[in-house]
């Protein structure tokens, strides 16, 4: 027993040392996901509808929209005092939205889409729906939606005018996105994209499939000079690629001579035993 | 005469280099049935070594400051020439560490070499596996990414379950009540300075104690034979045994080649596996990503923990393990090695590996 003394002091002082390595845990999420995620029927039918939207993608979160505050978890999150705005009546949704979304609501405004708010017309969520929020796409103008309210004819013009710029927007936007999880810097890149990607948005917005038309050929060609400094990125990617690849092959032959030197050796003390 | 004779002989002649070189490569024998897990250790002090090299090189640039931090190591990733290789070697690198020591220490577990003479040699060996970890979780701070700030945070919260000295214990690992610019500072301290120093002379230690006490003979086939110095200190000889050099020096070669074409595969054709989205962010403490999972190697720890009633139960399971880990070459004292000989032994070490690999895939999907 005498013996065994020093070896359980030093297994609890080995065990209080590596209690204090420290293991991970789950981050917490904001009271509002909390509360309502843990509901069912109307109250909680928002948070997973939420989950599936742009705006998680992109961090937006309940209280970006609704306000109040997501670090209180009691229901004085929701008081207007800590700036809750609760639910916006129909006519209200494009000054609802477009505190952030300024451009598309000054155009949407202009359009024949926003002279009918409040006759009847579409506003935000009728095309981009709420809480699964729809990023803006040529696949929101389609007959189920369009046919709503009216014919899809003038819809599809447009429809076909924007899609063949979308899909050369959404080719740089996944290259770029690649590209910088490699660690390259794309930042500025990016950043253009996005704003001619906005830019480009804002004419779905006015419902004119002429002036659509008309500027296409302008952001194709911008577009252009952000694909060649992709293209320029990606051959520099592919170099890498092959020398990398001509030096792992080296080693691998190096590896393999050893392995060969190895056996030879092996065969020598086989034979001298 | 030559003019690399000449050198040679003066060396020689002042410090009489020859015996030392044939004592430990050309004279010193090893085991014949040596097998190809007794290359990791080789292959460790070369992926070591690169690591001290990369590290060096990423110091040049890197700014520990919670303003500068993420934006030098994006300069070293787009501007310095092979930056991005650098930085690349250093992280994959860090990796393929954790790999081999689980598998230097999981061969070294399952071949019994940790049976008396050599207990410090295992518990060097195990200290150097926590170190190991520790620059890891320390490294993981310095790019100030979102990965980087939120897995400190979540890392570090943990030790608040400690009963009585938790919070205090928080305290003290940030540098204050939450990751700061103190807690980088720190870190970074610990990770290029602290614990690369204590890294060094565990591995100095660890070396002294196998040279000294002399490589042990694998368990297994006829040349197994029982050893055990009863009542004084004797080394390990291998009379009628293999050179180091360089016989088996060519099969490190041939191991070391291999593991850094699987590094260099990584680092040129999928860098990204060991690198998620949120570490290409800037640090936000405003922000919190959805799901922060920690590193690969600490996905069993985090399953544990979620496992458990309370973080504290997590914590103690944890350290009860580690503990008995460390303490093993105490507790398991008879002197047979070969695992047919030891059915128990090996359904524990099967069991406890495929546990440690279904909480990790669990941890990862959860």
């Amino acid at each position: 027993m005498k013996r065994l003394k020093p070896l359980l002091w030093a297994g609890i002082g080995l065990f209080l040392l590596l209690l204090a390595v420290p293991g991970p845990v789950l981050a917490a999420e904001t009271s509002c996901l909390q509360c309502h995620g843990a509901q069912s029927g109307r109250f909680g039918e928002p948070v997973p509808l939420w989950r599936q939207s742009i705006h998680a993608a992109n961090g937006i979160s309940c209280h970006n929209c609704h306000g109040g505050d997501p670090t209180v978890m009691s229901m004085d999150a929701m008081s207007p005092e800590r700036g809750f705005r609760g639910v916006p009546a129909k006519t209200d949704i494009p000054d609802f939205c477009g505190r952030c979304h300024i451009g598309v609501k000054e155009d949407y405004l202009q359009s024949a889409h926003g002279k009918a708010l409040g006759k009847g017309g579409p506003q935000c969520v009728t095309c981009h729906s709420n809480h699964k929020v729809v990023a803006a796409s040529p696949a929101l103008i389609n007959p189920q939606s369009c046919t709503r309210c009216h014919d899809y004819g003038r819809a599809a013009d447009i429809k076909a005018a924007v899609t063949s710029t979308d899909q050369m927007i959404g080719g740089i936007s996944d290259d770029l996105a690649g590209l910088h999880h490699l660690g390259i810097d794309v930042k500025e890149m990016q950043g253009k994209l996005f704003s001619l990607r906005n830019e480009f948005h804002r004419l779905f917005h006015e419902v004119d499939a002429e002036k659509v038309r008309q500027q296409t050929a302008d952001f194709q060609q911008r577009l252009g000079q952000i694909r060649q400094q992709v293209t320029v990125i990606q051959e520099r990617l592919d170099q890498r690629k092959l020398v990398g690849g001509g030096v792992i092959a080296l080693l691998v032959l190096a590896g393999v001579l050893a392995a060969l030197i190895r056996k030879n050796y092996h065969e020598e003390e086989r034979a001298g035993e | 005469m030559s003019w690399h004779k000449r050198v040679i002989d003066w060396v020689e002649l002042r410090l009489g280099i020859r015996d030392i070189l044939a004592q430990n490569l050309t004279e010193y024998l090893l085991p014949r049935n040596t097998n190809v897990w007794y290359t990791l250790g080789a292959v460790l002090l070369t992926l070591f070594a690169l690591q001290f090299l990369t590290g060096i090189l990423l110091l040049v640039h890197y700014v520990p400051d919670s303003n500068e931090a993420f934006k030098s190591v994006n300069r070293i990733m787009n501007e310095i020439p092979f930056g991005w290789l650098i930085r690349y070697l250093h992280v994959v690198g860090s990796n393929m560490i954790v790999i081999a020591l689980l598998l230097h220490m999981f061969s070294v577990l399952f071949m019994k070499s940790y049976y008396r003479p050599r207990e410090v040699t295992w518990l060097s060996g195990f200290g150097l596996f926590n170190l190991g970890l520790a620059l890891c979780l320390t490294g993981y701070l310095l790019p100030w990414s979102q990965l980087s700030f939120w897995a400190t945070t979540v890392a570090t919260d943990a030790a608040g379950a400690v009963p009585v000295v938790g919070d205090q214990l928080v305290r003290f690992l940030r540098g204050g009540p939450m990751v700061s610019d103190t807690t980088l500072g720190r870190f970074f301290a610990l990770h290029v300075m602290g614990l690369p120093l204590l890294f060094g002379l565990l591995v100095g230690l660890h070396l002294f104690c196998v040279r000294r006490a002399g490589i042990s003979s694998p368990p297994f086939g006829s040349d197994y034979r029982l050893w055990e110095p009863k009542d004084r200190f004797r080394h390990q000889h291998h009379p009628g045994g293999i050179p180091f050099f360089p016989n088996y020096a060519t099969k490190d070669t041939a191991v070391i080649c291999f593991f850094l074409a699987a590094l260099l595969t990584v680092v040129i054709f999928a860098p990204t596996i060991f690198i998620p989205p949120d570490a290409l962010e800037p640090a936000n403490p405003f922000t919190t990503p959805a799901h922060i999972k920690p590193e690969w190697y600490f996905l069993w720890a985090y399953q544990t923990l979620k496992i458990f009633p309370s973080k504290f139960l997590g914590l103690a399971a944890q350290g009860a393990l580690m503990t008995f880990l460390a303490l093993l070459p105490f507790i398991d004292r008879g002197p047979e090695r070969r695992p047919a000989q030891r059915p128990i032994f090996v359904t524990c070490y099967v069991l406890g590996v495929l546990i440690l690999i279904g909480l990790s895939i669990w941890g990862h999907y959860s």
